[in-house]
């Protein structure tokens, strides 16, 4: 009988942690849905970003500014998408926020050839 | 003595479940931070013509004084001591572009009523200063000009309208929301004898032969 508390106490233990891990990992699979969706989480304070774009004269995109990033999102990883109709993906970069002052800026130069007039809008995430 | 051994399962039991918990609570969900966020862009086209939203002259340096705001044609013409130039410009301000907008395109059409002997390449600068349709060669000659220029073929057909890329200039006008003093446009290229291009102006009685710009936008 001793041995049997013994052993079942062991089991509970067991399986306890089994179910905390267990747990754990719902967690993971939980919290990761949550940030990828609109404003749901925020990091370094940021609540709004907006771009503009300049263009060559044969209406082609040549480089793309994000401003009004919080000086806390510095060394925040930010993902910028260039998107058409339907929300399509028309071309895509990251870059590392680097260090700056009251608000940061993002430059994105290397984005192909993405024709002005296609351009329907920009997706943003800040990592960090 | 079983109440002790019993006291030390249940204490390592929940050791467990604690330790466990804890290590979740190191798991990605504290060190995930992700924000996201899109904006959308409106799109419309302003289509700039008239004598009321155009601004037009030439001017002609062998007649230095002369203003020329009035004339239903515009020349641009190489020769020795006689170059022409002409200058449009267009009041941007119906259009109701904010600064954080910009072009998607921007086109500048000239109406060439009648073409030079040969083919001429004319360039288009932009110009920075104010002026007025009382324009003369040596008011142009103090004016401020653009250090990127443009360039557009006359060919050597009567009545086609010349197509001008100035997407850059507008573009920047808009975000800088600073007043659009237009452009020049010069034929700057070696010559023999007298190549003159002519084109209609604001005032030209044929309304569609008018200096346009055509501004596809974004904002």
């Amino acid at each position: 009988m001793r041995l049997f508390s013994t052993t079942f106490g062991l089991a509970l233990a067991v399986l306890a942690t089994f179910a905390a891990v267990g747990a754990a990992a719902t967690l993971v699979v939980g919290s990761s849905s949550l940030a990828a969706g609109n404003s749901a989480v925020t990091s370094c304070g940021v609540s709004s970003l907006s771009a503009t774009r300049t263009v060559d004269n044969s209406g082609n995109v040549t480089e793309v500014d994000v401003a009004g990033i919080p000086a806390a999102c510095s060394g925040a990883r930010l993902s910028l998408t260039l998107t058409g109709s339907g929300n399509s993906a028309l071309a895509s970069a990251t870059a590392t926020i680097g260090s700056c002052g009251t608000t940061c800026t993002a430059t994105f130069t290397s984005l192909g050839t993405v024709a002005a007039s296609n351009l329907g809008g920009y997706a943003f995430a800040v990592q960090g | 003595m079983k109440t002790l051994r019993r006291t030390l399962v249940l204490l390592a039991a929940l050791t467990g479940v604690g330790t466990a918990a804890g290590y979740a609570a190191t798991l990605p969900v504290g060190s995930l931070h992700l924000w996201g966020g899109a904006q959308t862009l409106t799109k419309g086209t302003c289509t700039l013509s008239g004598s009321t939203q155009t601004s037009d002259t030439y001017v002609q340096q062998d007649h230095a004084t002369t203003s020329s705001g009035s004339a239903t044609t515009m020349n641009v013409q190489s020769a020795s001591g006689k170059l022409h130039a002409v200058f449009v410009s267009f009041d941007l301000s119906s259009c109701n572009l904010p600064a954080t907008g910009g072009a998607d395109s921007a086109t500048l059409s000239l109406r060439l009523t009648t073409h030079p002997v040969q083919n001429r390449v004319l360039t288009v600068t932009p110009v920075t200063s104010q002026w007025t349709e009382s324009l003369t060669w040596t008011d142009a000659v103090g004016l401020g000009y653009g250090a990127t220029t443009t360039t557009v073929e006359t060919g050597t057909k009567n009545n086609v309208t010349l197509a001008i890329p100035v997407t850059v200039d507008v573009d920047a006008k808009i975000k800088s929301s600073s007043a659009n003093y237009g452009w020049a446009i010069d034929d700057l290229g070696a010559v023999s004898g007298t190549q003159t291009s002519t084109f209609a102006s604001s005032e030209n009685g044929t309304s569609a032969n008018r200096p346009t710009l055509t501004i596809n936008y974004e904002k």
